[in-house]
């Protein structure tokens, strides 16, 4: 045998082990910074307070609602059926089984929206799909669910549509009483029902 | 007799050569523009440095043209900025800033130690691209406080904004527990005038219903 062939196959298993430290650097799969700028730049992420009311409402099984606040936050409040997961731990392998199941949606919420995007964008990053950021957060939950504003007599029907509707969810979330009519001038509303004079008597 | 033997030097040329592609190859690799330069938790970290934010009463030392050392790029699309911007800023829309002449252009500043300061209608506008150029390196750029609606607002007096807490955002704004369960005392807001509450009489049954079948 050759010295020049047990050199070769010493090179070449030198160049192999190398590969192996190669990989060891990137333990989970991530998309890449140009991708995920260009996902990043679609507004298609965002859902407003109303679709999220709604699909609460429908008891839409495919929704994961993912509540990144502290759990100090979370035990005081949350959204119906939400999950905890703090966005200091949003990496962890444990939190990590909660994205990407096939055919659920997840929609992360925080106080306003910049923490949830920031989760949005941490989970992106790992190559997620089906992830929204809820728009305005639980600041603009209570302003427009918990606690509507009446529209403007002059506002376009559209706007009243969507006051219905939150005055619905309003009564499905919080219990609140049905306000019948909000003008102070009317009056007693007396029902008269008519008497009925004769009393069934006998029968058949 | 081995091939080998004929030309002692053969398994060293082919050496040098295979080497030599080797390192011609790495060298002219494509690399990719943009790597990332922090791991997942060093990112997250990274989220919570208070010298990665830009305060909006900074932005007064820019204005006046004092550092030349700030560089301010106004992120929305060209119609917004010709609507209104800050002045002296600087408009790469969101979809221009992975082009390569403006990555250039980051380098450029982060070299010079240049402090590249995102902005866009709010803060949520800007947060997603300053993340990003943070995680792949630039750690020049900062997302302004507030955004350019904040800026606005305040364009007069910009300084009274450094005691104001108004921009920050992440905080809860009510006591989400207290309104979602006050359940009976919800009422709209229009409502200012006593209400009586109505009274539906209910008819009494004046008589049993005697006999049947």
């Amino acid at each position: 045998m050759n010295r020049n062939y047990f050199f070769l196959t010493a090179l070449m298993l030198l160049l192999a082990i190398g590969t192996m430290f190669l990989s060891k650097s990137e333990q989970q799969k991530q998309i890449e910074p140009d991708k995920l700028l260009w996902e990043i730049i679609q507004p298609t992420r965002y859902v407003s307070t109303d679709e999220v009311a709604k699909l609460i409402i429908q008891n839409d099984p495919s929704i994961e609602l993912i509540d990144v606040r502290t759990p100090k936050e979370f035990a005081e409040f949350s959204l119906p059926n939400a999950i905890n997961i703090p966005l200091d731990s949003i990496v962890t392998t444990s939190s990590l089984e909660y994205f990407g199941i096939p055919g659920m949606n997840v929609i992360f919420f925080s106080n306003d929206a910049i923490q949830a995007d920031q989760g949005w964008v941490m989970t992106k990053r790992l190559g997620f799909d089906a992830t929204y950021v809820m728009k305005g957060g639980l600041n603009r939950w209570i302003e427009t669910i918990i606690q509507p504003t009446e529209p403007k007599e002059t506002a376009p029907q559209t706007e009243f549509d969507i006051y219905q509707f939150r005055k619905g969810a309003q009564i499905y979330f919080t219990g609140a009483k049905v306000e019948t009519t909000t003008n102070a001038k009317k009056n007693k509303v007396v029902i008269k029902r008519r008497k009925k004079t004769v009393t069934a008597s006998g029968g058949c | 007799m081995n091939v080998h033997d004929l030309n002692p030097k053969k398994t060293l040329i082919t050496l040098v050569a295979f080497t030599l592609l080797l390192v011609i190859g790495f060298f002219t690799m494509n690399k990719p523009l943009l790597s990332y330069q922090l791991n997942l938790e060093q990112s997250l970290a990274d989220l919570k440095l208070e010298e990665a934010c830009f305060q909006p009463a900074d932005l007064n030392a820019f204005l006046t043209q004092d550092s030349k050392d700030i560089i301010l790029i106004d992120i929305r699309d060209r119609f917004s900025f010709g609507q209104g911007h800050i002045p002296g800023a600087k408009n790469i829309s969101a979809y221009d800033l992975s082009q390569e002449e403006n990555i250039e252009l980051l380098n450029e500043y982060k070299m010079n130690k240049v402090t590249v300061v995102l902005y866009g209608n709010d803060q949520l506008q800007a947060n997603g691209s300053w993340m990003l150029f943070r995680q792949v390196g630039f750690d020049n750029v900062k997302v302004l406080l507030g955004g350019y609606n904040y800026y606005l607002a305040h364009a007069k007096d910009l300084m009274a904004s450094k005691d104001l807490t108004d921009y920050k955002l992440g905080s809860a704004k009510y006591d989400y527990a207290k309104l979602a369960q006050a359940k009976n005392e919800i009422s709209s807001s229009s409502t200012t005038t006593k209400k009586k509450p109505i009274k539906i009489r209910r008819k009494k049954k004046k008589a049993v219903a005697s006999g049947g079948c």
